[in-house]
């Protein structure tokens, strides 16, 4: 840590514990308080605005979970701390047990605190991204956050048309233009397995948006039309038959 | 004799379903709250009250049935009139047997188990003998009076007595046993309606203490106001379980439960009330409303980043009391996390009114894109 107050963002869906955080935080030498968010998508577009070096998040928050914003901020390219906190939640703590991960219970103790700020910047984010399979009740994420030099950018996922892999990035393409990420298909796959399905090798196509499958214009494959989509996507012919069943059943 | 003192472990002497005599039942008390199924008070005594229409309707079946038996043992006698002889002599027994337990029921209870059996025993044995004595009298003033041949004295009454001991040992530890076995069904409910109110869902306790540390500076008024609600909140959680309280009172215990999600939530949090035309003096298990509420703003209002409004109506529907609790919900895949255990929270409010009305309170889950409604019905009295 170098010099300078560490600074703290607040996020938390409650006023009371906000209040009650800002108040401790102000409390502690050497602290500040960055920012106070009531949701997740807010704390994620102010982030680069506020910078801070820890970010206080609660688990329970209406939108997006806590543990989604911490995923999002942990694939920035400078993560900031992260320190959990939460009333009562029985799976995610023992998941934090395992991983190591900081968390505080509410109501929040001073000294507690401090230690966890003190410890914050040994707390790096990127085991938070093994949580998502680690909990059962930490689903997939509602948004894909995208990276605009220090800025996050939140895409919807129910307006993600499909990934397709170049070669070192994913596109997503989605109702409002494409976007480059820095996630495997693999990964995308696995955590949208419900929604997405493989088309061929490098598409990953969700299902809600496929208008019809049908015969290329003078080849004999097959392509998927997406509502809103002009070009039609090539489907390979391995994977036809998953894709006819999960058109089908869904 | 021993028999019936000898058993402890009810539960594996489980008398059938289907019995004949139906299980004794408090009479019809003048409680006001007889509605409460596990509020008629189990009669401490073992020994069902013959005087009791349904007890003497069984007495009357039972004597006819032995009747029967013992008619369709003697193949060498005209079947109808030694049915009918043995029916007029046993249902003679049975009824003058009836009066006398019905009669000493009040003195016998003050006994202990054995005592109290041995002295129903002598008092069965007696009046058997005695009603023998007297059938043979009769027998001989009025001519054979439907026994076919006039039986000796002796051995006629030493039978007698014999059948009367047989029957009244196997009903004495009949009765017994069904007593024990109906404690036990009676003691397993309560101790499970305990368990189910005991669970208050520790997110709302430590949410509720974060909120009172914070409002301890920030608004101390309002932090001794919120320790005061959350206090009657517990006591009420804590209360005897199945003491039945006025509706009035667990309407109240809503509003205060309400008040202190409100300094949480602050405006995502509406509830509008209809309740006016609610009897506020019937008796309601208690907690019957406030975990409907609880569920209606953790399932439906904290997952909605804009709050809602949760509605709670209720009226009187043929004579039941109907409580509807609507709120809005998340359309699935917006939410963040999903809320696990909502069906959990709902079979503990189905089971409780299970338990308390007997099967008589139902709850109904209609479930709609973007609203959840709960109904719940059940008897009243006031």
């Amino acid at each position: 840590m170098n010099a300078g107050p560490l600074r703290v963002l607040i996020v938390d869906d409650e006023l009371p514990a906000r209040e009650r955080l800002q108040r401790l935080v102000e409390e502690l030498p050497g602290c500040d308080v960055a920012g106070v968010c009531s949701n997740g998508a807010d704390a994620l577009s102010q982030f680069g605005k506020l910078k801070p070096s820890v970010v206080l998040l609660d688990i329970r928050m209406p939108g997006m979970t806590g543990i989604e914003v911490a995923r999002h901020l942990g694939a920035l390219e400078n993560p900031p701390a992260i320190v959990f906190t939460t009333a009562y939640d029985e799976y995610a703590l023992e998941a934090f047990e395992s991983q190591a991960v900081g968390y505080l219970l509410k109501p929040v103790r001073s000294e507690r605190l401090a230690q966890a700020l003190k410890q914050a910047s040994r707390l790096r984010v990127p085991q938070l991204l093994g949580l998502g399979t680690a909990a059962a009740p930490l689903a997939a994420r509602q948004h894909v956050a995208v990276r605009v030099r220090d800025e996050l950018k939140l895409i919807p996922v129910k307006d993600i048309r499909y990934f397709r892999a170049d070669q070192k990035y994913v596109t997503v393409r989605h109702s409002r233009g494409e976007d480059l990420i820095d996630e495997s298909l693999k990964q995308l796959e696995d955590e949208f397995a419900r929604d997405f399905v493989r088309a061929h090798r490098s598409l990953l196509v969700a299902i809600a948006h496929v208008e019809v499958l049908e015969r290329a214009d003078g080849e004999d494959g097959y392509a998927l039309r997406l509502r809103g989509e002009a070009e039609p996507l090539a489907v390979s012919r391995r994977q036809l038959a998953e894709l006819r069943k999960r058109l089908a059943t869904y | 004799m021993s028999k019936t003192g000898a058993v402890d472990r009810p539960s594996e002497d489980r008398p059938p379903r289907t019995t004949l005599i139906p299980p004794p039942r408090a009479s019809a008390a003048a409680n006001p709250a007889a509605t409460l199924a596990l509020d008629s008070q189990l009669d401490p005594f073992f020994i069902p009250d013959f005087c009791a229409t349904r007890m003497v309707f069984a007495v009357v079946l039972i004597a006819e049935l032995v009747a029967l038996t013992l008619a369709l043992a003697r193949p060498n006698a005209p079947f109808l009139t030694e049915l009918a002889g043995i029916s007029m002599f046993l249902q003679w027994l049975g009824l003058t047997n009836a009066a006398l337990l019905c009669y000493s029921r009040r003195w016998l209870a003050r006994l202990t188990v054995p005592q109290s059996s041995a002295a129903a025993f002598t008092l069965i044995l007696l009046n058997t003998v005695v009603i023998s004595e007297l059938a043979l009298w009769l027998g001989t003033a009025f001519g054979t009076a439907g026994l076919t041949d006039r039986p000796a004295h002796w051995p006629f009454l030493l039978r007698n007595a014999g059948i009367a001991l047989i029957v009244a040992a196997l009903l004495l530890r009949y009765f017994f046993v069904t007593h024990q076995w109906h404690k036990h069904v009676r003691a397993e409910a309560l101790s499970r309606i305990q368990a189910l109110q005991a669970r208050i869902r520790p997110h709302f306790l430590f949410n509720s203490m974060n909120t009172i540390a914070a409002l301890t500076r920030s608004d101390p008024k309002r932090a001794e106001e919120a320790v005061e609600d959350l206090a009657d909140v517990f006591r009420a959680t804590l209360r005897d379980s199945h003491s039945p309280i006025r509706l009035k009172e667990e309407l109240e215990l809503t509003r205060i439960y309400q008040r202190i999600e409100a300094l949480r939530l602050g405006s995502r949090l509406e509830v509008r009330w209809d309740v006016g035309s609610l009897p506020m003096r019937a008796f309601v298990p208690g907690l019957t409303v406030q975990p409907l509420l609880e569920n209606a703003i953790y399932h439906g209002i904290e997952p909605l980043e804009r709050g809602g409004t949760v509605t709670i109506s209720g009226r009187v529907v043929d004579g039941e009391v109907e409580l509807i609790v609507t709120n809005p919900v998340a359309e699935a895949g917006a939410t963040g996390e999903p809320r696990v255990g909502n069906r959990l929270a709902l079979d503990n409010i189905r089971q409780r009114l299970d338990l308390a009305y007997g099967g008589r309170g139902s709850m109904a889950v209609e479930q709609s894109p973007g609203r959840y409604q709960v109904t719940v019905r059940f008897p009243y009295s006031e």
